[in-house]
């Protein structure tokens, strides 16, 4: 029994992934990338990776590098090569937009810089994945959501791997046969590997802890919890291992999607049984925000896995994937993770500002940086305009989309400016703002607490 | 006895000036079941003999020359295991005083608990000893402790559903303590 210290970096991590959403939505705004572009058109590609691996990604990275630790009682390998890593993410995410703005012919395509933008995104995750992954194994026990985070990673790592091979091949860095073969077909797998896999897979898992310890719910480890991990690792292996070798052997990949997909949305009713049971079961009957606020996340994914079955069913998939993912990324992945963000930036700081000076001198309550009735507004403002962006993709509405995106930015700006509050005490009592002992917290990173 | 032997040497650490007290934690809580740690120090590590006592090890010494010593810490038969800590910490009762102030914190929300848990020990003398239950185990928290240089001990109950944490006030700090009470540990 060790305990757990503030992650230096986490908060650098939250600030550059919220810069990458707002520059998102702003595009969206704008008409740039699906719908007015294609779904596999340069442009939807920039938007996608700002997404996924700006937003997403840097999220997922900052809250793991929190949060892992408390999962597996062992501290963070390395609190300094967060660092590095975010400064490569960030310089390899660029140089694959510009890449990306290449091959939409807008500069000069030579030469490109898809590879350059590759190799760097490589590095930043190879550092986080080893970090994550010694913490992981440093544990002596690994309680059931570090064990969806220990079937994530290795999903990031799919995930990565295969977008290097696209930008070797786009970049014209490789004419392999197998190269061209994965680049040609493999988006898929890339896509799942990557939003299945490594978010939406680590996503539960975290959500299991958090969800229960924000509402004070039972966390033991029901049979239902087990048969998610089990039923969504062998979707995602399925999915991932198979397919990369059907792709190689030049066979049909849908079949193997279409098996993987079954054992997928089977484990996401059953994560759904156990969310709607920590939700029952809770002691605390008023729930925070966040945990009300989780709950549109958590019901945009039962809407996205209830519109997956139905476009499987009709057999429009193809043509309404770019409306799915959307919910996914935006109802889902991102709802859950402003949300819960919200609740984390307010516990974070207030454990470096005030954790020192605890029962010696008067302190604010977490709740005491936060103003609840003003992020709710933004919260809703946020998840209606997804949902009617969604609508409006679903109907072919693009006008409608950019109003919804548009709309999601204003959003979004007001979660925003509740974040740099609560991390300034802007919200706290002057007179309890700063006792004798407590230091201001810094906007982008952590002072450690480790004595 | 045929213990299969992890081994650890501080005495790079020691030499270096560092306290190797949570390497060696983590070695030990690295070990497989039933495994056994060769522990090579720069003095006899008294205070450890109770601490990993209490997680049930026994010890053997023996001075290996140059003034360091070697110890084999081994499994007891009989000992706590992991899966009983709370028994453990109950043992543990017998080198520490009995809790003067006890805390149920199961029912607070986060992270009332540490608040209460920090207030409490502001008030208490050096020496005492806190007895709380929470609701899991309340990882932010210890770091605070080991700051303001209190001791602790804790486990979950045998029913799993709270967590008792007992914590001796300035016994990290005060190497009279930390000598009785074996220091800092789970």
């Amino acid at each position: 029994m060790i305990g757990v210290s503030l992650s230096r970096w986490t908060m650098s991590y939250f600030a550059a992934a919220l810069g990458a959403l707002l520059a998102a939505e702003l595009l969206m705004m704008t008409g740039y990338g699906y719908p007015a572009a294609g779904l596999r058109a340069p442009e939807t590609l920039v938007l996608v990776h700002i997404v996924a691996i700006g937003w997403l990604s840097l999220l997922m990275c900052g809250a793991l590098f929190q949060f892992l630790p408390v999962l597996v009682n062992r501290p963070l390998a390395s609190n300094s090569l967060p660092l590095p890593a975010l400064i490569c993410l960030l310089a390899g995410l660029a140089a694959l937009v510009l890449g990306f703005v290449q091959l939409a012919g807008q500069i000069d395509p030579s030469p490109s810089l898809l590879p350059f933008g590759g190799f760097l995104l490589g590095v930043g995750f190879a550092l986080v994945l080893g970090n994550l992954v010694r913490t992981l194994l440093s544990a002596s026990e690994r309680p059931l959501p570090a064990r969806f985070v220990a079937i994530g990673l290795p999903c990031l790592a799919a995930t990565v791997m295969l977008g290097i091979i696209f930008t070797l091949t786009l970049g014209g860095a490789t004419t392999l046969g197998p190269m061209f073969a994965l680049t040609g077909t493999g988006l898929p797998v890339h896509a799942i590997a990557g939003l299945g896999g490594w978010l939406t897979f680590t996503a539960m898992g975290v959500s299991y802890r958090l969800l229960a310890m924000f509402m004070l719910a039972p966390d033991a480890e029901r049979t239902t919890s087990k048969a998610t991990l089990h039923l969504g690792t062998a979707a995602l292996a399925i999915a991932i291992v198979m397919g990369v070798v059907t792709i190689l052997s030049g066979a049909d990949l849908w079949p193997v999607l279409l098996i993987a997909l079954a054992l997928g949305v089977a484990a996401l009713v059953l994560y759904g049984v156990d969310v709607v049971h920590l939700y029952r079961a809770r002691k605390r009957r008023v729930i925070e925000l966040n945990s009300r606020m989780a709950a549109l996340g958590l019901a945009s994914l039962a809407a996205s896995v209830a519109l997956l079955v139905v476009l499987v069913a009709l057999g429009r998939l193809g043509d309404q994937i770019g409306a799915l993912v959307f919910l996914v990324a935006f109802g889902w992945l991102s709802g859950l993770g402003l949300s819960q963000l919200y609740k984390i930036v307010a516990f974070l700081t207030w454990l470096e500002c005030y954790g020192p000076v605890l029962g010696k001198a008067p302190t604010p309550r977490v709740q005491d940086l936060v103003v609840e009735g003003r992020a709710t507004k933004w919260f809703v403002l946020y998840f209606v305009s997804v949902w009617a962006g969604t609508a409006a993709l679903l109907a072919g509405a693009p006008v409608l989309f950019r109003v919804a995106a548009g709309a999601m930015f204003v959003g979004t700006c007001g979660l925003v400016v509740q974040l740099v509050r609560t991390r300034r005490l802007a919200d706290v009592n002057a007179e309890q703002m700063l006792p004798q002992g407590a230091q201001r917290p810094r906007l982008l990173y952590s002072l450690s607490n480790s004595g | 006895m045929t213990t299969q032997l992890a081994e650890l040497d501080v005495r790079p650490t020691l030499r270096n000036g560092g306290e190797p007290f949570q390497e060696i934690m983590e070695a030990i809580g690295a070990l497989e079941p039933g495994q056994g740690l060769r522990l090579l120090a720069t003095f006899k590590p008294v205070p450890l003999f109770s601490v990993l006592g209490s997680k049930g090890f026994e010890h053997e010494e023996r001075e290996i020359g140059g003034g360091d010593w070697e110890v084999l810490f081994r499994p007891t038969g009989s000992a706590p295991g992991e899966e009983s800590p709370a028994a453990a910490a109950a043992s543990d009762g017998a080198d520490w005083p009995a809790p003067v102030r006890h805390l149920d914190n199961l029912d607070l929300d986060p992270p009332e608990p540490m608040v209460r848990i920090l207030a409490a020990t502001e008030e208490m003398n050096d020496g005492e000893v806190l007895s709380a239950l929470v609701c899991r185990e309340p990882l932010f928290l210890l770091p605070e402790l080991a700051k303001r240089g209190h001791a602790w001990r804790g486990g979950f109950e045998p029913d799993g559903q709270a967590y008792k944490i007992l914590v001796r006030i300035g016994a990290a700090a005060d190497p009279a303590l930390s000598a009785a009470s074996g220091s800092r540990s789970a």
